[in-house]
């Protein structure tokens, strides 16, 4: 397995040099900023059982309040990145406190974020003179990181946003994986398997969603700032309901159990409708079978049944 | 002023007539296989479709359009039940997955069939009520008037008959019902395959007001979540009182507020409800 895992490293870190292909290296990117949200909604739904569709209007503020403080206050996009992360963090804060005061759980709490999730996305849509409405925004503005040896590197063009993207997704992982082994992560899955036993044990319940709540928010509002960046626009469609779902399929295609599982359950949804040219109906079709036939047939996705196998052979 | 207020009254309470059928479908399937079925929405879709093809193209008077369309759509979600739904009863996350997946199979059929150019039918009955100033379109008093006299008779369906009592045992309690001798497999397919009928009737009334687009069925499909759990999960008569109040509050928050806020109030009525009647407005407890 570890061999596997090193191989499938290198395979990764050396796509660039085998293919000269855009398509490929732009799904793969796609897949790595999606990878990021996925993940961050792993955080909070698959290890501490917390079903939030907030996810998407934590990815939309990150990507608008990264851009809008760039614009405005013509900062770095790391300044940008920690300002949106520090929003995020505030308004996911207040929800989680809403929400987890008043013990909302499972289906309630999917509902009441998602109503939240909603209003934001109104509010967006309609606050014309900050966010444009419906239009968006278009922007020229990137990221720019500092590499001991080549100094100030502007990230644009297919490789270096690849290169890019991927060391993200790799901090991202590693740090949730950090915090999931510790006993934070401990409180998490106790809490996921059951909240009432956790809690007779003098587990703060409370504390602990909230917690895991504001965390993965925040790694939505990183990944919404790289998303937009990547694209070169923001638009309200970036939290839409349908945005929050394809999470959540994301996530339940890789697998739940696990913190990187979702990475592949984003290269799933992305890459699919790519590899076969298809025109957008046919598309959605096929999303639509993928979701269907993955619940019905891989209850726990992609990695958690091919776990499964290799435990059988 | 006055006039205005009493029109959006009005409008409102028809409007969120259409809300509460759909409404009554959610919490009807939901309470029996307890799996919130986001594919209502998408079979609202097909039923107001089919419903203008059979009259565009075949030219089938409305009613007995309405009465092939609920019987087709009935099928439709019978089909879906059995191949789909079966295997997630009462798993809530599986079944709303499959069910997004569902719908995104039926938009994407309904988009194939009949394009996305917005289609409109004409209305079965033209014409206009004028009422001291406010003016009301005859078939939105017909549609009125269907939604809420099937929400009575689904009601006096499920408080008389023996199927109706069985349900509402099941939904107490499954295991004691099955003992007292329910066929609960077919009673849970016959509630799935009723609420697709009610969604398919919503659509035939939709395609008489409104023109149709293939992306219909979602914020049907929400404003009825809304009011399903706004009246609390399995009251029937509460469900279309749910949709009416929605409907309501868009009317007349349109008559203060600009329009862009209307999808707000459901929402924000929503999580007060949730917040502080979780049991919803008519439910027990």
């Amino acid at each position: 397995m570890r061999v596997l895992l090193l191989v499938l490293c290198g395979a990764v870190a050396l796509v660039p040099a085998l293919t000269a292909n855009n398509v490929v290296l732009s799904v793969l990117t796609f897949t790595f900023i999606l990878g990021i949200l996925a993940v961050s909604f792993n955080l909070i739904y698959g290890i501490t059982g917390q079903l939030t569709l907030f996810h998407a209007a934590a990815f939309g503020v990150g990507a608008y309040a990264t851009h809008l403080s760039m614009a405005h206050w013509s900062i770095s996009f790391w300044l940008g990145t920690a300002f949106a992360l520090g929003c995020v963090a505030v308004v996911s804060l207040l929800l989680g406190i809403v929400c987890f005061r008043f013990r909302l759980k499972e289906f309630y709490f999917a509902v009441v974020t998602l109503a939240f999730a909603e209003m934001i996305r109104l509010g967006v849509m309609n606050w014309h003179s900050l966010t444009n409405g419906s239009l968006g925004i278009n922007f020229s503005l990137k990221p720019s990181v500092w590499l001991p040896g080549a100094g100030a590197l502007v990230i644009e063009g297919p490789v270096r946003w690849y290169y890019f993207s991927l060391a993200c997704v790799v901090v991202v992982v590693l740090a949730y994986q950090l915090v999931v082994n510790s006993w934070i992560g401990n409180a998490f899955k106790a809490i996921r398997l059951n909240e009432d036993v956790a809690a007779s044990l003098g587990l703060n319940a409370f504390r602990y969603k909230l917690l895991s709540f504001v965390l993965g928010s925040m790694g939505a509002s990183f990944a919404g700032g790289l998303y937009s960046h990547y694209m070169g626009f923001v638009d309200p469609h970036l939290l839409d309901i349908n945005q929050s779902l394809a999470i959540l399929s994301m996530a339940l295609i890789g697998g739940t159990g696990s913190v990187a599982a979702p990475v592949v359950g984003a290269l799933v949804v992305t890459a699919l409708p790519h590899l076969i040219d298809l025109n957008a109906e046919w598309r959605l079709l096929i999303y639509g079978l993928i979701l269907i036939l993955t619940i019905l047939l891989m209850p726990q996705g992609i990695v958690g049944s091919l776990r499964r196998l290799r435990k059988h052979a | 002023m006055m006039q205005l207020i009493a029109g959006q009254l009005i409008n409102g309470i028809i409007v969120g007539s259409l809300y509460g059928i759909i409404a009554l479908a959610v919490s009807l399937t939901s309470g029996i296989t307890g799996v919130v079925n986001f594919a209502l929405g998408a079979f609202m879709l097909v039923g107001a479709y089919l419903t203008w093809h059979l009259n565009e193209t075949y030219s089938v008077a409305f009613p007995f359009a309405v009465i092939l369309v609920m019987g087709a759509v009935a099928l439709i979600g019978l089909v879906a039940d059995v191949l789909l739904f079966r295997h997630t009863r009462n798993n809530l996350i599986n079944g709303l997955i499959v069910s997004i997946g569902l719908v995104s199979v039926i938009v994407a059929l309904v988009h194939m069939t009949w394009t996305s150019t917005p289609q409109n039918m004409q209305p079965f009955v033209a014409g206009v009520f004028t009422v001291g100033g406010v003016i009301v379109p005859k078939m939105k008093l017909l549609m009125g008037g269907v939604l809420v006299s099937i929400v009575g008779l689904t009601y006096l369906g499920l408080t008389r008959t023996w199927m109706g009592r069985a349900a509402y045992a099941y939904a107490q309690n499954p295991e004691a019902a099955a003992l007292m001798g329910v066929a609960t497999g077919r009673l849970q397919v016959g509630v799935a395959a009723f609420g697709a009928a009610l969604c398919g009737l919503a659509g035939s009334m939709y395609a008489t007001l409104y023109s149709l687009t293939p992306d219909i069925g979602a914020l049907y499909m929400l404003k009825g979540v809304e009011g399903a759990l706004l009246a609390g999960i399995g009251s029937v008569i509460g469900a279309l009182f749910g949709g009416m109040l929605i409907g309501v509050a868009e009317g007349l928050g349109s008559v203060f507020l600009p329009l862009a806020f209307n999808d707000a109030y459901g929402l924000l009525m929503l999580v007060l409800v949730l917040l502080f009647r979780p049991a919803g407005l008519f439910g027990g407890r």
